[in-house]
């Protein structure tokens, strides 16, 4: 048996993104394991108020991978590093927005990924949860 | 502890519904000593056109191609640990079962079923990470 990897939550720099703790809900934002990063699932918070923001499509979802590439960064990791990504959609309907919009985050070498559509809690229009590696 | 991050043409087997489809996805990525497998839909590999059947016939279609994306990686289905596979219609598990089970060795890896609402008519897509 080889040694126990190290395991560590992972906090975002800005507090008012760490929407689990201010909800009081049982998860953190991200479980780093020795090279690994696991990133729960996020969904449209605005990074100024905490506040879920339910506007057009592409705004969630760009405002979901500027809070991913946030906790990512706050754990000195970044976008780049990403292998494996969920993007769950409340509506099927969105998926060619949320293609357009995701490019921009992800040029070139994007990561694996799989994405659907099922229903999402408080609204919100996109969930999308990640797998990174340490930097 | 830094990981090696790799993306992983496999060609000619690297379509898949996604990537054939100018999507920002790479099929297969390789992050320290785990690959991680992109959601596959049903896909004629020598084409790359999406292959439209039973849930049957598309499940068989993805596992035979994870097969050879896998295999091209230097990976296989015996090193495959966690599987996630969504369905248009849970009334559909047993027909899925009935083939997935035929693909993998004793013990299977760990699998989660969901049913969902999935893009391009599938009625299938399978995703998984396996050791690299």
């Amino acid at each position: 048996m080889t040694e126990t990897l190290p395991r560590s939550a992972i906090e975002p720099k800005n507090p008012r993104l760490n929407v689990s703790r201010s909800a009081n809900l049982p998860h953190v934002p991200g479980i780093r394991v020795g090279p690994y990063i696991f990133l729960s699932g996020m969904g449209p918070i605005n990074p100024e108020t905490g506040e879920r923001e339910h506007g057009p499509i592409a705004e969630q979802i760009r405002t979901t991978l500027r809070n991913m590439q946030h906790m990512l960064e706050s754990a000195g990791s970044s976008l780049g590093r990403v292998v494996r990504v969920h993007v769950v959609l409340a509506d099927l309907a969105d998926m060619p927005e949320m293609e357009r919009v995701y490019r921009e985050f992800f040029p070139i070498d994007p990561p694996a990924r799989m994405a659907w559509s099922m229903e999402l809690r408080f609204g919100n229009g996109c969930e999308i949860e990640c797998v990174a590696l340490a930097a | 502890m830094s990981a090696r991050r790799e993306v992983i043409v496999a060609s000619p087997h690297a379509r898949n519904a996604e990537s054939s489809f100018a999507r920002a996805v790479s099929t297969l990525v390789r992050g320290g000593d785990f690959l991680f497998v992109s959601g596959l839909a049903a896909v004629d590999p020598r084409s790359g056109e999406r292959v439209r059947g039973t849930t049957a016939s598309e499940t068989r279609q993805i596992l035979a191609n994870l097969k050879q994306l896998l295999e091209a990686a230097g990976s296989s289905l015996d090193k495959v640990v966690k599987v996630n596979v969504l369905l248009h219609s849970m009334l559909e598990a047993p027909n899925m079962n009935e083939v997935y089970a035929r693909f993998f060795p004793d013990p299977p890896p760990a699998r989660t079923v969901c049913g969902a609402r999935l893009p391009d008519d599938a009625k299938v897509v399978i995703e998984c990470t396996a050791l690299a």
